[in-house]
């Protein structure tokens, strides 16, 4: 069923709602939230969309729940980040507009501009992280993805048991010989492949019986 | 004795009414044996030293008070507003969609989605509703984003620029009054009661002045709560009972007799010698629900 019909409707079921972007007030969120409230099991549910999206929120439940998170810093000043941090450091939006990617800064000048453009000319905190090993970004679909790394793999299994966020991308940083959670986005519709689209149908076989699937 | 942090932003500070409120929770907490600290952006990792947040700066999923909510939450703080009551009252869709489910007096109001957006869908609501309508973008706040509309062009206008940020919009009934009520609630109960006048001519509280970027307020007129239309009280509560029990601010309107619910906000404002003018306890009762 298409978003804007799954809108009008009262169907009352299991809801499996299938988006590559689930950004606040967009239709995947609605449909999350118009399933809630008639009473439906959702994947995922409208609260996890809000709370995957707002990186500090994320990694303070992913923390929670025992996945490896580094110390992090929610902040506007590149000063502190400096002062707290030092270098190398991976910057990352917490705004309302900026939903992809990160930079990342080895020196003041880098900082500054990172802090200054990801901030919104310092409007919004940015979360700071140290950069101390290799970042890895992957694609995370129900919780599967195409690393190797057992524990890459495991950071991305947690991760959808506690968001049941279905389509995903995912940056883990390895750090000498352990894996920590760093980030979370939407997935862009170009960076779908047919190979992850194979997946999705593998997965949603898996519950077709069992739920509405709206996307 | 309660450690209560209090986010705020820069802005909460621009005017000195507000200020002057925000100095008397302080006052008053450390009156009642309570540490109560300003707590700024930069300040979130000290929330889990803290026993309770209370929020002052605005409030939406996407803003820094949403982050600081949730953490605080996380870290099992005694939080206002509550991360569920800023994520229902930000978003007058999820809100207006709970009245209807549970039938909460409320304005007329339609859903309208992205892609519905055409020329029948629109005949149709004026034919049901009437001209002018009320366009409603589920962020709205401080009367911003509300836009009445009376013809098909400007509609379309409107919405096309609402849709921007947001796939779904409310659309209601247009019900001018000389005022809109204003009731405080905490934890289920009512603790103010005040009348939002609307400015001259204009229809709305806030309202922008022509060909300037600025905005126009009405008056405040407040009232002791006992002596509020006690049919008023019972909608207020109501509303809130489907929200939360945190602090709301409760907008309704007269209609044939009775009340219906304009939203219910989370963040209400409190500014000095204005809400708190006839129940001046206010600043005790949040205190007290704050420190447990």
């Amino acid at each position: 069923m298409k978003p804007a019909e799954f809108l009008n409707s009262s169907v009352r079921d299991f809801v499996l709602n299938i988006n590559n972007d689930y950004w606040y007030m967009k239709a995947g969120y609605y449909v999350s939230l118009h399933a809630e409230l008639l009473g439906d099991k959702v994947i995922p549910p409208s609260e996890n969309i809000i709370d995957a999206s707002r990186l500090p929120v994320l990694l303070v439940k992913a923390s929670k729940a025992g996945i490896p998170v580094l110390h992090y810093l929610v902040t506007d000043s590149a000063k502190q980040i400096m002062s707290e941090l030092g270098f190398p450091v991976a910057i990352f939006a917490v705004n309302p507009f900026i939903q992809h990617g990160y930079r990342t800064a080895a020196n003041r000048t880098a900082l500054y501009k990172a802090v200054k453009s990801l901030s919104m000319n310092y409007k919004y905190n940015v979360c700071a992280q140290p950069l101390s090993g290799e970042m890895v970004s992957f694609k995370s679909i129900f919780g599967r993805c195409e690393v190797k790394d057992e524990q890459v793999k495991e950071i991305s299994r947690r991760l959808y048991q506690i968001f049941s966020i279905p389509v995903c991308k995912l940056h883990v940083q390895q750090v000498e010989d352990r894996a920590y959670l760093c980030g979370f986005e939407p997935l862009r519709k170009e960076e779908i492949r047919p190979s992850d689209l194979k997946v999705i149908s593998e997965e949603v076989l898996r519950f077709s019986g069992k739920a509405s699937m709206i996307g | 004795m309660a450690r209560i942090a209090c986010f705020v932003e820069k802005y909460n500070f621009a005017d000195s009414r507000e200020e002057e409120a925000l100095k008397s929770f302080k006052t008053v907490a450390e009156r009642l044996g309570h540490e109560f600290h300003f707590m700024f952006r930069r300040d979130i990792s000290l929330i889990p030293k803290y026993d309770a947040l209370f929020i002052r700066a605005t409030t939406d999923p996407l803003y820094t008070a949403y982050v600081f909510s949730k953490t605080a939450w996380e870290y099992g703080l005694r939080v206002i507003d509550d991360p569920k009551s800023i994520q229902i009252c930000a978003n007058k869709i999820h809100q207006y969609k709970l009245f209807e489910k549970f039938d909460i007096p409320r304005i007329p109001t339609v859903f309208l989605n992205k892609e519905e957006l055409h020329h029948k869908q629109i005949l149709d609501i004026f034919e049901d509703f009437g001209k002018p309508v009320v366009l409603k973008a589920p962020y709205t706040s401080f009367s911003r984003y509300v836009e009445k509309v009376s013809c098909e062009a400007s509609f379309r206008d409107v919405a096309r620029r609402f849709f921007r940020k947001s796939d779904v919009l409310a659309v209601q009934k247009f019900m001018p009054s000389r005022f809109d009520w204003r009731v405080g609630v905490l934890n289920g109960e009512v603790l103010y009661v005040c009348k939002y006048m609307m400015p001259k001519g204009k229809w709305k509280h806030g309202a922008k002045r022509r060909g300037k970027p600025s905005f126009v307020w009405g008056r405040t007129v407040s009232l002791k709560r006992e002596n509020a239309p006690a049919r008023l009280r019972e909608v207020a509560l109501k509303a809130c009972s489907v929200v939360g029990s945190g602090l709301y601010g409760v907008d309704l309107k007269e209609a044939g007799g009775d009340y219906v619910v304009v939203e219910v906000n989370d963040n209400p404002s409190i500014y000095k010698n204005s809400e708190d003018l006839r129940d001046r306890d206010i600043y005790e009762k949040v205190i007290e629900y704050l420190a447990g």
